[in-house]
């Protein structure tokens, strides 16, 4: 064997070497959503049944459900899981301090978010619900009197709402803790032909 | 001489089944080698589609329903739960604007243009995004409880020390970072670039 052959089989062994990594390293991003051990989900329902709003503890050094987290925002959670019926959530906007909503997937990727700018006379209506529940409470609607409702259909039926409030001073913590727990979180029966 | 014909040559001269245990080889060296690149990637949490001006870094597309893959794998990697596009837009410091790393040891000042927002927060973090204890109880300011000269500037002192005016203490921590949160913000997920001058600076002063 010269030279030239063993450059090229170290050459081929290379490739195929880079190749292999290649595809574990693209394998692994795409999973790691997945099998993330401290997935966002995984962590939530934890803390949170589905359907109830639950206020998550002000972050300390060592005890902290999400990380970088503001530690002006006073957050609470509702998971939902939709193959329970839908999940409708109702707020009162009041006196334009800022209350944020984000809706995410169990894997913790936002699909919708707002915040108390986008109120209706002054309330949020929102139902999240899946394609097929849409369908069914699209057909009992009343077409002189249009819902009010924002309807949401979520990428897949288990996921989470995340609702922030705003401590502007630190004195206010309280009162945004009071704005957050006023926003109702709950499961929706949709009746089933 | 052509690839195929080095290949079939290889074949001859080693009939023994060592071919295999090249192959084996180089899979496991590639698998090691595939899952030590991602760890690095997820490690260092850099995602495409950064801005940054000055200082701060930010990714716009963070919350928005198009995240890239790396991008997914990171905020699942981290727990991190980001503004979503329509709460507002996040911008991390982890050194001042002349560029140099921050050390504990020295103070910082804050100051200059914010972006437009409903309201600001600036808070400052461990890397990790761990709240840093300190026995003054503040981790922050927002853009309400801020002290203001009377044109409405403001100035923000990072120090160990108890400074006058608007003083974040560092604390025990040797290192840390700063974030700054746009709330209701006009720039949105489209901000492909950002002008330095209409963000803060941090500007390091005496070190200890």
């Amino acid at each position: 064997m010269n030279r030239i052959d063993r450059l090229l089989a170290a050459l081929l062994w290379l490739l195929g070497v880079l190749a292999t990594a290649g595809i574990t390293h693209i394998a692994a991003i795409l999973a790691l959503p997945q099998i993330a051990v401290k997935g966002a989900y995984a962590r939530i329902s934890e803390l949170a049944k589905p359907g109830q709003l639950t206020l998550l503890p002000a972050a300390g050094a060592n005890n902290q459900v999400m990380p970088f987290a503001d530690p002006a925002m006073v957050q609470s959670v509702c998971p939902f899981d939709l193959s329970q019926g839908g999940l409708r959530m109702h707020a009162d906007v009041r006196g334009g301090r800022l209350l944020t909503f984000s809706f995410h997937t169990s894997a913790g990727q936002v699909f919708y978010s707002m915040t108390d700018l986008a109120a209706q006379q002054g309330k949020i209506d929102i139902v999240v619900l899946t394609a097929p529940q849409l369908e069914i409470v699209e057909a009992e609607d009343d077409e002189d009197e249009p819902s009010q409702d924002l309807r949401l259909v979520a990428p897949e039926s288990q996921g989470f709402v995340i609702v922030s409030a705003l401590a502007a001073y630190q004195s206010d913590r309280a009162a945004a803790e009071e704005r957050v727990k006023s926003v109702v979180c709950a499961v929706e029966h949709i009746a089933q032909d | 001489m052509s690839l195929g014909t080095a290949i079939a040559m290889k074949r001859g001269d080693q009939a023994h089944g060592t071919i295999l245990g090249k192959f084996l080889f180089a899979a496991c060296i590639g698998v090691l080698l595939g899952l030590f690149v991602t760890f690095i990637v997820v490690e260092r949490g850099k995602g495409f589609g950064a801005i940054s001006a000055g200082p701060w870094t930010g990714w716009p597309r963070i919350g928005t329903s198009d995240t890239d893959p790396y991008t997914r794998a990171i905020l699942a990697y981290s727990g991190e739960m980001s503004l979503s596009e329509s709460e507002g837009m996040s911008f991390a410091a982890h050194g001042d604007s002349n560029g140099a790393e921050f050390d504990s040891a020295c103070d910082y000042v804050v100051k200059g243009e914010m972006p437009s927002a409903r309201y600001w927060t600036l808070t400052l973090l461990s890397p990790a995004g761990a709240p840093i204890v300190n026995a003054a109880g503040r981790q922050g300011f927002t853009s309400s409880d801020v002290l203001r000269a009377s044109d409405g500037q403001f100035e923000i002192t990072l120090s160990r020390h108890a400074r006058p005016g608007n003083w974040l203490p560092i604390g025990g921590a040797s290192k840390f970072i700063l974030v700054l949160r746009l709330y209701d913000s006009e720039l949105g997920a489209p901000a492909a670039a950002l002008d330095a001058a209409q963000m803060p600076g941090v500007v390091r002063s005496r070190c200890e």
